[in-house]
C-alpha cells in the first residue's frame, strides 16, 4: 500500500475528502513538485518543527521529506496546492523564524490542505522508518528471531513479579 | 477439492470468521455439506508479515464504507468505521485474544438496568445457563488459557505494570487471561513465542483462529467447499419466501449463483446487515428478514478507549502477547458509578507506526514528539465496556458504491450519555492505576475504528423487536440464519469472539438437528 493510499485513510476528513474527489490514478504524470534545494530546505524545517525529535538524524527526516514530495506530486491539483503553500510560507518569513515562532506559524495554518498533506504523510512515514524504530527502541519484526520469549518479553525488573491468575 | 455443484441446494455460509468458520466445521463434522463463501483471499501463515502498515494493507477490509454521526471516528477515519479483516479466517486472523464470557446479568440488560432514556435495551431470549455448555465447548476449541486444564501465559512487561497498578489501587480480579493463544502446545498448535504480533496475523500458529483450526478441519471432512474471493452480494428467495440461493462475485468479477437449502450469514455485523438490506425484493421491500425494520439498527461497537502511560524506566510493551492481561473488577452493574453496565481493562500495545496514527488522531507538535520519543517507557491498556443499543445507531445503504457498483455500508454512530459517562470514569480509573506505579505522564486515547461490531440483526423473543430468534434464525425467513455478532441483543462488556463462537456452535447443533429432522 502506497503512502497516498494510507493518506486517504488516515489524513483528516478534509484532506481525505479532497483526495477522494480526485481521480484515483493519473495515467500520465506530467507534473511533479519542484524538489529544488529551497523547497526541500523549507519542507525539512517544517517537518522538524512540527515533529521535533532531537535524536533523529537528518537522514530520517530526508526520507520523510521525499515521501511528502511524492505525495504532493500525486496529481496536478496537489502540485499547485503544495507550491502555493510553500510560497505562502516564504512570504510569511518562515525561513527566518526561530523555532517558537515557526511552531506558532504552523499552528496558524494547521487546518490547511497544505499542512495536512505534510502531517498525514509524516505520521505514516516518519514513524514507519526503521532507523526511527531503532532510535525509539522498537525492535520491529520478531517472528524470524524466535519472538521475545528468550529476548526480554518479561525483563522489566523495577516492579515486583505479579501473580498471573486470579486469587 | 470438495466441490459442490452450484445447482445443488446446499447449506451456504457467508463469511469464514469466528461465526462462519465455526458453522462450517460444526456442520460438516455433523455430516452436512456446506459451501463456504469468503470475500477475501486464502492467506497462509507464511504470508503474514510482522509490519503494521504492510499487514494492514494486506488484511484489512478496505472496500468502500462511509460514516456519519457525532462519533470521533467519523471525523478522523471517515472511510474506515471498522478495522476488520477480509481473508479466510475473517477477523479471527487479527483478533487480540481475550476470551471472557458474558455474565448472567448481561443477558438481562433491560431487566437489570431498567429503562435507560434513548437506549433500546432488551433482554436476550437466552440466558447464561443456555450458553454455558457452548461456552465450555468454545473455550476448548480456542484453547483459552486458565481454563479446562490450560495453563496461564506468563507475565510480560506490559502486564507487570498493569498488574502492579491493579494491585495498588485495590483491584483483585486480574490475570493474564483467559486468552486465546497457547501458553504451551495444545490441539496441534505450538505454545506462544511471545512475538508481539497479534493484529497482523500470527505467523507462528500458537494463536487460535478459524484459519488454523475450524476452516482446515471443515475442508478435511471432504464436505466443505471453501470458495475464497467469493463476495456475496444478494440472497434470493423462492415464491414461499424461503432463501433459495446466494449470488456472489467471484475472483474474476463474474456473478455466480449457488443454490441454497439454508443460508447462514456471518459477514461481521456491518456486512451482514448490508447484505440483508441489499437482498430486497417485491416480497421483502425493506430488505430480507426486515419486516421489523430492525436490520441494521442497534449497531454497537463497545465503549472502548485506551490509556497510555509513560514511566521513567523502560517497559518495552511491544514484547509479548498483546492482550494477555485483563482486569475484571469493574465488570458489574453498579449505578452509583454514574452509569449502567461495566467494563474490562486489558493490556494493549501498538508499534510506533500505529501509535503515531492512533494515539491522538490529528495530533502533531512537541508534545506529540515527546510521547513518541518515550516509546520504550510506555505501557498501555484498552478499555472495553458495554455501550447502549440505540435505534439510530445504524448500518444503512450509502449513496456511495463499492467496487462492484453496489451501495456501500454507511455506519452511523452517536455515543449515548451512558457511554460517555462510563468512558470518563474508566479513564480516571486507568490513570489512577498507572499513577499508582509511578507514571510520569498519561494520555487518554479516543476509540479506534471499531473492532467489535455487534447487534445489527439482534436476537429477540418478539419478532417486532429484532431480526432473529433465540437460535439466530430470522423471524421472517425460516431457513435464514445469522451466525455472527450481529445477533447480539446487547453487547455486554466482554470481547465478543468467544460468545460468537459459542453461539455458532449452539446454532450449528440446532440447524443440524432441523436439517436431519427434515424441518428445513
Amino acid at each position: 500500500m502506497g503512502v497516498s493510499r494510507r493518506f486517504v485513510l488516515f489524513g483528516t476528513a478534509a484532506a481525505a475528502a479532497l483526495t477522494a474527489s480526485l481521480p484515483s490514478r493519473i495515467s500520465a504524470k506530467t507534473v511533479a513538485v519542484s524538489g529544488d534545494a529551497e523547497i526541500k530546505g523549507r519542507l525539512m524545517r517544517m517537518v522538524k518543527v512540527a515533529f521535533p525529535h532531537a535524536q533523529f538524524p537528518d537522514s530520517c527526516y530526508e526520507r520523510n521529506c521525499d515521501a511528502v514530495l511524492a505525495a504532493a506530486s500525486a496529481d496536478p491539483g496537489k502540485v499547485v496546492m503544495f507550491h502555493q503553500g510553500m510560497s505562502d510560507l516564504k512570504s510569511a518569513g518562515f525561513d527566518g523564524m526561530d523555532d517558537a515562532a515557526a511552531l506558532a506559524h504552523l499552528k496558524s495554518i494547521e487546518g490547511s490542505e497544505f499542512f495536512q498533506l505534510m502531517r498525514g504523510t509524516t505520521i505514516v512515514t516518519l514513524y514507519n522508518d526503521h532507523e526511527v524504530w531503532d532510535i525509539l527502541g522498537y525492535e520491529g519484526a520478531s517472528f524470524d528471531q524466535g519472538g521475545y520469549i528468550n529476548r526480554g518479553f518479561n525483563d522489566l525488573d523495577w516492579l515486583p513479579e505479579p501473580r498471573i491468575t486470579e486469587l | 477439492m470438495n466441490a459442490i455443484a452450484q445447482d445443488e441446494a446446499a447449506v451456504v455460509i457467508i463469511g469464514s470468521g469466528a461465526g462462519g468458520g465455526t458453522m462450517a466445521y460444526e456442520l460438516t463434522k455433523a455430516g452436512i455439506p456446506c459451501v463456504l463463501l469468503e470475500a477475501g483471499q486464502h492467506f497462509k501463515l507464511d504470508d503474514w508479515t510482522n509490519d503494521e502498515w504492510e499487514a494492514f494493507g494486506q488484511m484489512a477490509w478496505l472496500d468502500k464504507r462511509t460514516t456519519s454521526g457525532s462519533w470521533r471516528v467519523a471525523k478522523d477515519f471517515s472511510g474506515l468505521p471498522a478495522w476488520l479483516v477480509k481473508a479466510v479466517g475473517g477477523t479471527t486472523t487479527h483478533w487480540a485474544g481475550a476470551t471472557p464470557r458474558f455474565l448472567d446479568y448481561e443477558f438481562k440488560a433491560r431487566s437489570t438496568y431498567g429503562e435507560v432514556e434513548g437506549a433500546t435495551l432488551l433482554d436476550w431470549p437466552i440466558t447464561l445457563d443456555d450458553m454455558a455448555p457452548y461456552y465450555d465447548a468454545a473455550e476448548k476449541a480456542i484453547g483459552s488459557t486458565h481454563l479446562h486444564g490450560r495453563p496461564p501465559l506468563p507475565a510480560n512487561n506490559n502486564y507487570k505494570v498493569f498488574a502492579n497498578g491493579a494491585e495498588r489501587v485495590g483491584y483483585k480480579k486480574y490475570a493474564t487471561g483467559p486468552y486465546g493463544t497457547n501458553a504451551e502446545p495444545y490441539d496441534g498448535r505450538p505454545g506462544s513465542i511471545q512475538d508481539g504480533f497479534n493484529f497482523q496475523g500470527d505467523k507462528h500458529g500458537s494463536k487460535w483462529s478459524t484459519l488454523v483450526r475450524e476452516v482446515p478441519r471443515a475442508v478435511e471432512t471432504g464436505l466443505c467447499d471453501l470458495r475464497p474471493q467469493s463476495h456475496a452480494v444478494k440472497i434470493t428467495h423462492d415464491a414461499s419466501g424461503k432463501a433459495d440461493a446466494v449470488i456472489y462475485v467471484d475472483k474474476d468479477g463474474n456473478l455466480q449463483r449457488q443454490s441454497a437449502k439454508a443460508v447462514c450469514v456471518a459477514g461481521n455485523s456491518i456486512e451482514t446487515a448490508r447484505l440483508l438490506l441489499l437482498s430486497d425484493s417485491a416480497m421483502f421491500p425493506n430488505g430480507l428478514a426486515n419486516s421489523s425494520d430492525q436490520v441494521g439498527r442497534n449497531y454497537m461497537r463497545h465503549l472502548t478507549g485506551s490509556m497510555y502511560a509513560w514511566f521513567d524506566k523502560p517497559v518495552n510493551m511491544f514484547r509479548g502477547e498483546t492482550m494477555a492481561g485483563i482486569i475484571k473488577d469493574e465488570v458489574l452493574h453498579n449505578p452509583d458509578r454514574g452509569f449502567v453496565g461495566g467494563y474490562y481493562m486489558e493490556t494493549l500495545s501498538l508499534g510506533p507506526a500505529f501509535l503515531a496514527a492512533f494515539i491522538e488522531p490529528g495530533s502533531w507538535g512537541p508534545e506529540f514528539a515527546n510521547w513518541m520519543d518515550n516509546y520504550q517507557n510506555m505501557a498501555g491498556m484498552w478499555i472495553v465496556g458495554e455501550d447502549m443499543p440505540q435505534a439510530t445507531n445504524r448500518v444503512t445503504l450509502s449513496d456511495s458504491v463499492d467496487q462492484w457498483g453496489l451501495p456501500a455500508a454507511n455506519v452511523h454512530f452517536d455515543d449515548h450519555p451512558n457511554d460517555i459517562a462510563m468512558r470518563e470514569y474508566a479513564y480516571e480509573k486507568a490513570e489512577a492505576l498507572y499513577n499508582a506505579v509511578g507514571a510520569v505522564g498519561t494520555h487518554r486515547t479516543p476509540p479506534y475504528p471499531s473492532t467489535h461490531n455487534l447487534g445489527t440483526c439482534r436476537m429477540s423473543a418478539n419478532p417486532e423487536d429484532g431480526v432473529v430468534d433465540k437460535w439466530g434464525r430470522a423471524h421472517d425467513v425460516p431457513n435464514l440464519f445469522v451466525s455472527d455478532g450481529a445477533v447480539m441483543t446487547t453487547g455486554a462488556a466482554a470481547n465478543p469472539t468467544l460468545t460468537i463462537v459459542a453461539h455458532a456452535i449452539r446454532q450449528a447443533e440446532y440447524l443440524a438437528g432441523e436439517l436431519k429432522a427434515g424441518n428445513i
